[in-house]
């Protein structure tokens, strides 16, 4: 009885089933068969054998890794290039957010806001398209406006050169997507009460006071979430951004993991190598998350799952 | 005194505020100006807001290479493609995830949140692409974008706000499942689908990767990967143009014109980036609430 219900329902919903369909057709196809696909990193993969069909190597390619004269730069590197941008990256845009909430003129705000979204829209490649033009020593704006106000002496070459790395790095992520990740945050700021700043107010709070005391307390929750989410990409540096701006003058500082599984992997047709590198990470990636997580529902309620 | 420290407050919000907007909007003018001024011109540096020696030229150039206007047809087809397909399939899904009554609801909503969780990886996710034969064709831009979970939530919350009466009396008015969702479900969606049509959109316009490491014909490659290409010849090439002009181009012949590699490389930048420049503030009230539907979700 009950199961003929359970088909009724079942029957009378079946437009809906088409409508799945093709989604659980995709997502069997290009997010499980890759998952199943994993165990190529424990093979000796060839084309002919597919996932399933080549012979089995263990933890050959893990090894091969580890064993790797540069695996430990590669480690280091990843980690200081995503730690950088998820402290810096990760504080701007909230620093921007608090100060386009002190405006109160609305058409300022709505511009800067529109104008900050922009670079979010544009491709790395048309990025560091504009930062080999703007950064060029050879009559680049950015060189010219800092040798005419006295900061330089003589234009920097700022593009591969280890000196420059990492702020370029940096700056350029930052410029990217700071007024993409605002919008969160602003989100959160207009769905503080406006009773609580002016209760500040009567209570003799200025300007930083009420900042501290009533803006960040409102958009704290968030943030943890934010926070959690970004630590799970501590192992990946950004592979879009590092294949185009790392090149060999800085090499050295710059190669990371996310690359070299790409490098290894397409290029040199080391496809077990390259899935055990990225395996690797993604595992890493995982207990991180899983930590950092854990961490935040202690100290301060707030978590993911 | 406390009126004073306000208003000094406000004034360096103001002059930071601003100068930060100029840091976002001047490389796009600074591209657009060179791309407008003389080649050679250009290359004497001092080019800051407006062009020196005007001229189409590197346009009319740019648009006269069959490469370009290969890629550029390939971009806007995987892009129309793309954003039609990618939004027709999420919405249904979407609308079948949004019905609560749906047997097998959670089991089919776990089943497309888990690979966000822990993903594959690169490599076995490219073996796929190999497997299934989209390495080196044009489908390898569109098939693997079709869907997307966050665009799928997005949609769906959107759609849990429809009112069921809606659709109720529509069905008491004797219409059918299909007809509900292509008369009632659909034309209520306009915004949420707006917002869905850019994300994807920009993605497709934006994608790069696949056309360098997916595709090796050079007749499919996108506008986007042809500038990749572009990045590392014309790092040495223009440098070393440049350095020359500097150190002779004041004394030597003034009267040199013409385009060079790197004005031609500007204004197939500015060819590339004006379509998004022009159709994104218009939809920004949508997207905002995209991110923040995303977000209460997520």
């Amino acid at each position: 009885m009950n199961e003929t219900l359970l088909w009724k329902r079942i029957w009378r919903h079946k437009l809906l089933y088409l409508f799945m369909l093709p989604g659980i057709v995709w997502f069997f196809l290009f997010s499980y068969v890759p998952l199943y696909g994993i165990q190529v990193a424990f093979r000796d993969f060839t084309f002919s054998g597919g996932f399933t069909g080549s012979p089995w190597a263990g933890m050959k390619y893990f090894q091969q890794f580890f064993d790797y004269y540069q695996s430990s730069a590669l480690i280091r590197n990843t980690i200081i290039i995503s730690a950088l941008k998820l402290l810096i990256g990760f504080a701007m845009p909230i620093l921007l957010a608090i100060l386009l909430n002190e405006v109160r003129q609305l058409k300022f705000k709505k511009t800067v806001q529109t104008l900050s979204y922009l670079p979010y829209f544009v491709s790395w490649v048309v990025v560091v398209t504009l930062m080999q033009r703007l950064l060029t020593p050879y009559g680049g704006p950015v060189n010219d406006l800092l040798t005419s106000i006295g900061l330089l002496k003589e234009p920097i070459q700022f593009l591969n050169n280890t000196t420059w790395f990492y702020q370029i790095i940096v700056g350029s992520d930052i410029w990217k997507n700071i007024g993409w990740n605002s919008i969160i945050y602003m989100a959160a700021m207009a769905g503080i009460d406006q009773q609580l700043y002016e209760a500040a107010k009567i209570d003799g709070a200025g300007r930083f006071r009420q900042i501290w005391h009533v803006t960040l307390p409102g958009i704290r929750n968030i943030a943890v979430i934010l926070f959690i989410l970004a630590t799970g990409s501590l192992m990946s540096a950004g592979y879009e951004q590092l294949l185009l701006l790392n090149g060999p003058a800085t090499a050295a500082i710059g190669s990371v993991l996310d690359v070299h599984v790409i490098g290894a992997g397409i290029s040199q047709g080391r496809l077990s190598y390259a899935a055990a590198v990225g395996l690797f990470q993604s595992v890493i990636a995982l207990v991180l998350i899983l930590t950092v997580n854990r961490i935040a529902r202690k100290v301060s309620d707030v978590s993911l799952f | 005194m406390k009126k004073w420290r306000f208003s000094l407050f406000n004034a360096l919000n103001y002059a930071f505020l601003t100068l930060f907007g100029l840091s976002m909007i001047y490389p796009f003018i600074y591209i657009l100006v060179y791309s407008l001024n003389d080649g050679k011109d250009s290359m004497m540096g001092a080019l800051y807001f407006l062009p020196r020696k005007f001229t189409l030229e590197n346009y009319a150039q740019v648009f006269e290479n069959h490469l370009i206007w290969q890629a550029y047809k390939i971009t806007i087809l995987r892009t129309l493609i793309g954003v039609v397909l990618h939004v027709t399939l999420c919405t249904m899904m979407a609308y079948a995830l949004s019905k609560k009554t749906l047997p097998g609801r959670t089991f089919f909503t776990f089943y497309i949140f888990l690979p966000t969780i822990f993903g594959a990886g690169f490599i076995p996710y490219f073996i796929t692409l190999q497997k299934l034969h989209l390495i080196n064709s044009f489908w390898v831009y569109v098939i693997p974008l079709l869907f997307n979970f966050m665009h799928i939530v997005i949609i769906r919350t959107f759609l849990q706000g429809i009112p069921e009466e809606l659709e109720e009396s529509a069905r008491i008015d004797g219409y059918g499942d299909f007809q509900i969702f292509l008369r009632i479900v659909l034309p209520l969606s306009g915004p949420v689908l707006a917002t869905i049509s850019l994300f994807i959109g920009v993605t497709h316009w934006n994608d790069w990767f696949s056309g360098a490491y997916y595709v090796s014909n050079k007749e499919l490659l996108p506008v986007q990967t042809l500038l990749q290409q572009m990045l590392t010849e014309m790092e040495a090439l223009s440098s070393s143009m440049q350095r020359a002009a500097q150190q002779g181009g004041q004394t030597v012949n003034v009267s040199m014109a013409g385009a060079t590699p790197e004005s031609l490389r500007m204004a197939l930048l500015v060819i590339t980036v004006f379509p998004i420049l022009c159709v994104y503030p218009f939809l920004q009230r949508y997207f905002v609430k995209g991110v923040m539907l995303g977000s209460v979700k997520g």
